[in-house]
């Protein structure tokens, strides 16, 4: 008897390859499952960063109910992305085991609870286990790159991935300027402020939920459907898992990428947990207009990061990988001179320019690191996305850590001015990126390339 | 482009600039008495306890400098016990920057007799130790002269608030609800999953 499987679509309202991936990208439609796809991917990632930095705008009214120290604010803070560092280097093989919808929907089903329940809590050290179990729905960003890779083919996987990035962090930025609001509405409710802010976590958990069963109800893993094991079509054997991990985990680009991503992510991360503090604290705004300043620096993400990841395609097609590399670097470094001198200015609008400067030099950055990593390994590919990654929550905690833990005796705006010097010396690493078919920064490509260079199949 | 750049990061730097000084807390002459009606180590709940509170001249200043005097307001201020490990309530000798005390209890204008108020703690105030302060302010609002209930050290005459807490029993229920929602819902999807596999390889 014939079983009624599903038939593969052999008609789609995309162009695609061999591969049913989409080559192109059509942003405002949801006919195809490919676009269908990216819009459930960016937008579940999105409530995920909503969610997990929806804590900090609330901080001047959490830190006096919960009776916090500043100690126990910075240890929430790394403790948020510590979480993360561990669940986006799970998080990859999970999705090579169950594909990315179902990894997804399940994370974001498990920590949405988590968000809601912040309206319990009533100890500081309830307090930082809460941030650091919020953090692990970071681990989304894995499962988001992954499903654009299994969807779109090479010409077009990494302006998806860039606006699917993108576009997710605003969510970072968005809370920053959302939760006040939220919270003034709830208070002027006769509210009293201390059960005011608990109700407003109601939000961002909502929020988070529905995205997730979303993704369950309209997502596939394959533009073909159902995810399976097997899947890895056009590879040459079916790779060892720990063969594959082995590989990703002794080149030592993957390793230079995640210092470096965690200077320029790391560092967005660790800003979008104190700058809401900062501004409120040293310049006596009030808590919306911080949460306000504070968004400016999220919401910059939607054109920054898509705009990092289209100038290293056109530094890729005019000078090849040297042109990925030095575009990387040079962005990077100008963002660590703002960082700089965002710590050295004494004015409020100062501040707000260097501050809107800053955020779109780093969140650039970000876009060009992955605008190289594909370029690493075809085999890792997924190990070296997830080393990166968990590279850039990595460089957030070593930050937070050093910098803004509470119990530093120099003030906050000199831990942003060191911050931005750690980027400039974190940076230079890039210089010994060297591939011996393309080259690096200073050396030319040592074995003649036979192929065009921005031909992602020849990749070894 | 590059003299744009250059342009650019100079007006930057022009844009750095220091803030102007306000008035310090070392100049003002303590020249007020105040006092408040509780006992040394005493714990009030907020939203329910309440303090009387007195303010005056002292007597040895009458007549010297109090022509000045226009307002005067009795702040609630941070003890230093509270104020450990918590930058956002650090003392400054720079009262423009100083965060000591953020709470105004009352504001009246002033008079060369004492005077009295009763203060019921409000429902917002945070759970912390605490003493009274009152500034004595001129016609144009900066600060000159001041007085407080405790010693200089800020170690006598301190009283603890205890702040409500915000949990509710509505919000509790709620928190669980939601939960048992998303796991059901995340299971159901499972389950269902499941079964249209099992449909689809039994048939």
């Amino acid at each position: 008897m014939e079983p009624p499987s599903r038939q593969p679509q052999t008609h789609f309202t995309i162009a695609v390859d061999s591969d049913h991936k989409a080559t192109e990208f059509r942003l405002f439609s949801i006919s195809s499952p490919h676009m269908r796809a990216f819009h459930l991917a960016w937008l579940s990632l999105f409530s995920c960063f909503f969610s997990t930095f929806s804590i900090p705008p609330l901080l001047p009214i959490i830190r006096q109910d919960l009776h916090l120290t500043d100690a126990d604010i910075g240890s929430a803070g790394i403790a948020s992305f510590a979480g993360s560092i561990f669940s986006r280097l799970t998080m990859g093989p999970v999705c090579d085991l169950l594909g990315p919808r179902i990894a997804s929907a399940s994370l974001s089903l498990l920590t949405a609870p988590v968000v809601l329940s912040t309206s319990l809590i009533s100890t500081p050290q309830s307090f930082i286990f809460l941030r650091f179990l919020i953090g692990f729905s970071l681990a989304n960003f894995v499962s988001s790159q992954f499903w654009m890779s299994s969807m779109f083919s090479g010409s077009v996987v990494g302006l998806a991935n860039g606006v699917a990035a993108g576009w997710a962090n605003v969510g970072s930025g968005l809370t920053q300027l959302v939760m006040p609001l939220v919270y003034s509405f709830i208070a002027s409710l006769d509210v009293p402020s201390v059960t005011a802010w608990r109700v407003a976590f109601v939000l961002p958990a909502t929020f988070q939920a529905v995205m997730a069963v979303m993704v369950l109800a309209f997502g596939q893993d394959l533009p073909d459907g159902k995810y399976k094991r097997s899947r890895i079509t056009g590879s040459k054997d079916k790779d060892n898992f720990f063969e594959v991990l082995f590989h990703g985990l002794t080149n030592y680009r993957g390793w230079i990428l995640g210092l470096t991503y965690g200077f320029c992510f790391g560092v967005e991360l660790t800003t979008d947990n104190i700058i809401s503090q900062y501004f409120y604290n040293r310049f006596n705004v009030n808590i919306q207009t911080a949460g306000a300043i504070a968004a400016s620096f999220g919401v910059a993400n939607c054109v920054s990061r898509p705009a990092g990841g289209m100038l290293s395609d056109k530094m890729g097609r005019r000078f090849g990988m040297r042109g990925r590399l030095w575009s990387l670097w040079m962005v990077q470094t100008v963002a660590g001179l703002l960082c700089v001198l965002l710590g050295r200015v004494n004015s409020l609008v100062g501040s707000v320019i260097v501050m809107c400067s800053f955020s779109l030099f780093v969140q650039a950055a970000s876009g060009l690191t992955f605008g190289v990593v594909p370029f690493v390994s075809k085999r890792s590919l997924g190990v070296i996305s997830g080393m990166t990654g968990s590279g850039g929550t990595v460089g957030a905690v070593v930050t937070q850590l050093l910098l803004f833990s509470g119990s530093n005796t120099f003030s906050t705006q000199t831990g942003i001015s060191l911050m931005g010097l750690m980027m400039l010396i974190c940076t230079l690493p890039l210089m010994f990126i060297y591939f011996p078919q393309w080259g690096g920064m200073f050396c030319h490509p040592s074995v003649q390339p036979d192929f065009c260079h921005g031909d992602y199949h020849m990749l070894p | 482009m590059k003299s744009h750049l250059l342009t650019a990061f100079l007006l930057l730097f022009c844009l750095v600039q220091t803030g102007n000084g306000g008035v310090l807390f070392s100049s003002l002459p303590q020249t007020l008495v105040v006092t408040a009606s509780i006992k040394q180590g005493q714990v009030l709940i907020a939203g329910e306890d309440s303090i009387i509170l007195t303010w005056g001249l002292n007597q040895s200043f009458v007549g010297r400098t109090d022509e000045s005097y226009k307002e005067v307001k009795v702040k609630l201020c941070y003890a230093p016990i509270s104020q450990v490990d918590r930058k956002w309530r650090k003392t400054a000798n720079d009262l423009s920057k100083d965060k000591t005390c953020q709470f105004i209890m009352v504001s009246k204008p002033f008079q060369k007799l004492d005077q009295t108020f009763k203060w019921s703690i409000e429902k917002e105030a945070p759970t912390a130790t605490y003493f009274v302060r009152a500034y004595a302010y001129d016609s144009a609002g900066k600060e000159v002269a001041y007085g407080q209930n405790s010693d200089a050290k800020k170690s006598s005459n301190l009283f603890e608030v205890q702040g409500i807490s915000g949990r509710h029993l509505s919000l509790d229920v709620a928190s669980v609800c939601f939960s048992a929602f998303a796991l059901v819902s995340l299971i159901g999807f499972f389950l269902v999953e499941n079964s249209k596999k099992k449909r689809s390889t039994d048939n």
